[in-house]
């Protein structure tokens, strides 16, 4: 066994040195091998990218043919649902969030991942980046495509000397003050997502930990009745009036379109915002900036929402040997660095050598934010979400539930938009999660 | 005179005001992209653009959905129409035992919610090995069209008169050589009406496409077009409308003519409950 | 297609091909509506993980915690607003428009054509135009609105409520209220004109005559759409999980929009099959009881 694994091992590792291309099959398939590959990111960008290194790896494996399917934020629960329950599985499915993945772990659904991970080259990933998808069993349920800042600030320099903000808002008070200087009769302070759906959950989790509190405790009490969650109600209530009235139905698109149209003079999103402002608003353009969020003081640490886009292989796949060799494949420098320029900033390496490798950074839209696509590397790559709230935190198998079923939207839509009383409110949110939590 | 005018004007009012969403819709698909986030908006495009259209054509998978679409709800409407026909006809033609809880048991199914179907109804195409497939969509939009169908299609099928039947019969006609030469041509409006019905219901579902089809090679438009434009990094309303008014218009036209149908075929028999 | 056999009975023989040509309608019934309504059954029964679909049993569990949560009632009750709202407005607006559309319009079938169209659209399309339409920044509805001095600050349509309600009603009615225009038109066409005639030689203005002529016409076919819009209605997914998914809050949340979020968001595919089931009860006693009621009337007539 030990064998044949470090075997297989040295042919993921010289495949991925990208040596004697074609002349080292991984293993020889009885036939023609179908691979179902799904992920929920599209864009015609990103298309263009995996069908290069679907070609690339069907010309390095002529008897594996992968198949590109495309599921959605919204969708992919009820279709992995109806998949995992017929048997009828994806081979390998990219970019859902770790989260996800830790909960069909938990429930036997998904292939350990440890092999993949070492093939891959465990030393190159960002100190401590597989963290995030350690299982409690302690093998690894999968690991990221990609890191993404989901929660930077997003500014506008020229707004900000036509206001003469002298600074980047690091703390709460600064970034209120801010957007009231900032807004005007057209253009609102920030695009903070108060809707009914999973960007204010994650969104919001990550308030509260700016103001040092936390959902679950470190070994997953529900916990978010604390200082921290009350703070962060009370921060985002006053935001309200700096956010446009729409802001109660918005999610990632509309928050991020809303700060690129110049809607908003600040934004929180991901590198995404760079590509779409130079295509869409290029007046805009060489005005941005980004920087970590800010927090209730600067003694608490930043905490960058990453939801670590994943790679993971679903246990009832009929090709797994397969799949494990394409998921090695697919951090193949050549067709990774294509997959990463096709949103630049926006899924950002998990890989040292990727981030440091001179084709990586060939791009113009890194080369001209280079210093803020590095900053969200950083913060990405040191980043939590709610299925693993800090390194203390065991990781967290019902996060997932959580942030589909929306009672932390749910929580901020009665503080803020209903004016309910917070005690109750907050008394209501536990019991809620504490039900999804016992199933 | 005067009032015939008024009653006009009043009249063309609301006629526009339901169809402004229309209007609204071709406006957005043909301004560009820069003009589309103007506030405040402007009314009536200052640079007219029909890059969305191309676009839509030349780099999407749009008109494989557009086909998928096209042949999915031909197949269901078509399905749909002749197991109903057949249905309506013994239902209300022939007398056997169990013929009205049978009637009422139609009714009973219309009552189902999809939601609950989907799951039984995937496990089931899964192990009938055609998942993913536009077939596996024909099959579940049985499930909501054909009671409708049947249901529509008995009360058309009551509104002609028996004795047209009976003296085919009697000139010794077969009981199907009758329902061929005789029946049918009777039930044309009322036919045609419930595939018209039947064929707005598939082009227009969006829940099981949404969870049974995962295969850009099955997807209809309706999920096609949100997955494409609608995602968590960008909402392409440009795009989205363009796809809107190709997804309306041949629908349109094809209605335009066919209206007077839908509603003479509803008068003939439709109301009898 | 074999000619009947005149030595045989006809009426048996007739009744043998009615039972064959219903076979293919009872067949697909069974096949994709009967099964999976008892497998809905029987899940409602356990307490399972969708994903997996390996669960315990739990009985009627289910069906008590159901109606102990709150989230329950509130669905409920947004289920009847939202139904009764939209269909009322679907009904007047029907109503009133084919009365319209039947008199002599100019261009009447282009006026015709326009009035469809809501229809025809699909409820994706529709909702997207609509959400555009109400956007806050950059939606024509609220510039339109503070341009005329209705408003002074852009209107939240669909974040806050009761406005998402009230936008939810209104866009489904929009969207359904051409098909009773059809229904009523055709029934239109059939009324004698003679009817007319005779009531204005009594005298009767066009008020009274509505009400005296028309409206009993129309009673049947009005019966009949309410009852199958009112199922459609109850029913409805697309259209509202698409243009607010149920919020603000769960002020819009209907109870399929419950059971879908119970089935694929919690992943509790026994619980959300127990409020399907719970839910076609409620329908089908609504069904029972409106059938019965409008039939006892039309025999008392």
């Amino acid at each position: 066994m030990k064998y044949s694994q470090m075997t297989r091992r040295a042919t993921l590792q010289a495949l991925m040195a990208g040596a004697a291309v074609g002349a080292l099959p991984g293993k020889v398939f009885a036939q023609t091998v179908n691979l179902r590959w799904w992920s929920p990111q599209g864009s015609p960008e990103q298309l263009a990218a995996y069908a290069y290194q679907i070609e690339a790896f069907h010309a390095l494996h002529p008897d594996i043919r992968v198949t590109f399917e495309m599921t959605s934020d919204e969708g992919y629960a009820p279709q992995l649902a109806a998949a995992f329950s017929s048997g009828q599985v994806p081979d390998i499915v990219t970019h859902l969030p770790s989260f996800a993945v830790q909960s069909y772990y938990a429930n036997g659904l998904i292939e350990p991942f440890d092999d993949v991970i070492a093939a891959i080259g465990a030393d190159d990933f960002y100190p401590g980046a597989n963290d995030v998808f350690r299982a409690a069993d302690g093998q690894y349920c999968g690991t990221g495509i990609g890191n993404s800042a989901a929660n930077m600030l997003w500014m506008r320099r020229d707004l900000m000397e036509q206001a003469n903000i002298d600074k980047i808002p690091e703390t709460w008070d600064e970034l209120r003050t801010a957007c009231a200087a900032m807004q005007t009769r057209g253009t609102f302070g920030a695009p903070l997502p108060f809707g009914r759906n999973t960007m204010t959950s994650l969104i919001f989790t990550g308030f509260i930990h700016g103001a040092g509190g936390h959902v679950f405790t470190p070994d997953l009490e529900v916990d978010i009745d604390n200082d921290g969650t009350r703070a962060a109600l009370e921060f985002y209530r006053e935001m309200r009036e700096f956010c446009p009235p729409g802001a109660t139905n918005y999610s990632w698109g509309e928050s991020l379109t809303a700060f690129v149209s110049g809607a908003t003079a600040t934004g929180i999103y991901t590198g995404r915002v760079l590509v779409n402002a130079v295509l869409q608003n290029p007046a805009i353009a060489e005005h941005i900036t980004c920087a970590t969020y800010p927090r209730l003081s600067t003694d608490i640490a930043p905490w960058t929402f990453n939801d670590f886009p994943s790679v993971f292989i679903p246990a009832q796949s009929r090709n797994k040997d397969a799949a494990k060799l394409f998921a090695a494949f697919l951090f193949d420098p050549e067709g990774y660095i294509r997959q990463l320029h096709a949103a630049p900033g926006h899924v950002l390496p998990v890989l040292q050598s990727i981030n440091n490798d001179p084709r990586y950074q060939d791009n113009d839209i890194i080369r001209a934010y280079s210093d803020e696509v590095e900053l969200m590397a950083q913060a990405a790559a040191g980043g939590f979400n709610l299925g693993y709230e800090s390194a203390e935190h065991q990781s967290n198998e019902k996060a997932g539930e959580v942030i589909n079923a929306g009672p932390i939207a749910d929580l901020v839509q009665r503080v803020v938009l209903n004016g309910d009383n917070v005690d109750a409110a907050l008394s209501d949110t536990s019991r809620a999660i504490a039900e999804i939590v016992s199933g | 005179m005067t009032r015939r005018i008024l009653f006009n004007l009043f009249a063309w009012s609301i006629v526009l005001a339901v169809a402004f969403p229309l209007f609204w819709m071709v406006v957005t698909s043909i301004k560009p992209q820069f003009e589309l986030f103007r506030r405040p908006p402007t009314i009536l495009p200052e640079t007219v653009t029909f890059e969305h259209y191309w676009r839509l054509l030349k780099e999407t998978n749009f008109l494989i959905y557009f086909r998928n679409s096209v042949v999915l709800s031909v197949a269901t409407t078509v399905t749909v129409v002749s197991i109903a026909t057949l249905g309506a006809y013994s239902l209300v033609r022939f007398r056997y035992r169990g013929r009205e809880s049978l009637a009422f048991l139609v009714l009973f199914t219309y009552l189902l919610p999809s939601v609950v179907l989907i799951i039984p109804l995937y496990l089931m195409l899964v192990t009938l090995g055609l998942a993913n497939s536009i077939l596996s969509l024909v099959i579940a939009y049985t499930t909501f069209a054909l009671p409708y169908a049947l249901w529509l299609l008995r009360s058309f099928m009551a509104g002609i008169p028996e004795d047209l039947e009976s003296a085919a019969l009697v000139d010794g006609a077969s009981r199907l050589g009758a329902f061929w030469d005789v029946i049918l041509p009777q039930l044309l409006p009322g036919i045609i009406s419930t595939a018209l019905f039947t064929f707005i219901l598939s082009w227009n579902e969006y829940l099981f496409a949404l969870v049974l089809i995962n295969s850009d090679s099955a997807r209809p438009l309706t999920t096609g077009v949100m997955n494409m434009l609608v995602s968590s990094f960008n909402i392409e309303w440009s795009l989205l409308m363009a796809a809107s008014v190709m997804m309306s218009v041949p629908l349109i036209i094809v209605f335009a003519f066919l209206q007077s149908y839908l509603t003479r075929g509803f008068g003939a028999g439709g109301v009898k409950g | 297609m074999s000619r009947p056999n005149t030595a045989t009975p006809l009426e048996r023989r007739y009744a043998m091909l009615g039972v064959i040509l219903i076979a293919p309608t009872i067949l697909v019934f069974c096949a994709v509506i009967v099964y999976p309504l008892f497998s809905a059954i029987y899940l409602s029964l356990f307490q399972i993980f969708t994903p997996t679909l390996q669960g315990s049993f739990v009985g009627l569990e289910n069906y008590q915690r159901l109606f102990q949560r709150s989230e329950f009632w509130i669905s409920l009750r947004n289920t009847l607003v939202w139904t009764i709202g939209t269909l009322t407005l679907q009904i007047l607006l029907g109503v009133a428009m084919a009365l319209v559309l039947h008199q002599n319009l100019w261009f009447r079938s282009l006026a015709r054509s326009l009035i469809l169209f809501p229809y025809f659209v699909s409820t994706v399309v529709a909702v997207l135009v609509w959400r555009w339409l109400f956007n806050d920044l950059y939606g024509i509805l609220n510039h339109l609105m503070i341009s005329v001095g209705l408003i002074d600050w852009p209107l939240d349509f669909l974040g806050s409520s009761p406005n998402a309600m009230i936008s939810v009603i209104l866009v489904g009615a929009w969207k359904y209220f051409p098909f009773v225009v059809i229904a009523v038109l055709a029934r239109l066409q059939t009324i004698p004109e003679p009817l007319y005639e005779a009531a204005k030689i009594d005298g009767a203005g066009p008020i009274a005559r509505f009400f005296d002529i028309t409206l009993p016409q129309l009673r049947e076919v009005l019966v009949v759409i309410i009852l199958l819009r009112a199922i459609w209605d109850f029913k409805e997914f697309d259209l509202i999980f698409l243009l607010t998914g149920g919020g603000p809050l769960i002020t819009t949340q209907t109870l399929p929009l419950l059971v879908y979020k119970e089935a694929f968001a919690l992943n509790q595919m026994g619980m959300a099959s127990a409020y399907a089931v719970v839910m076609m009860a409620i329908m089908l006693v609504f069904m029972v009881v409106y059938v019965l009621k409008t039939r006892n009337k039309d025999e008392s007539r």
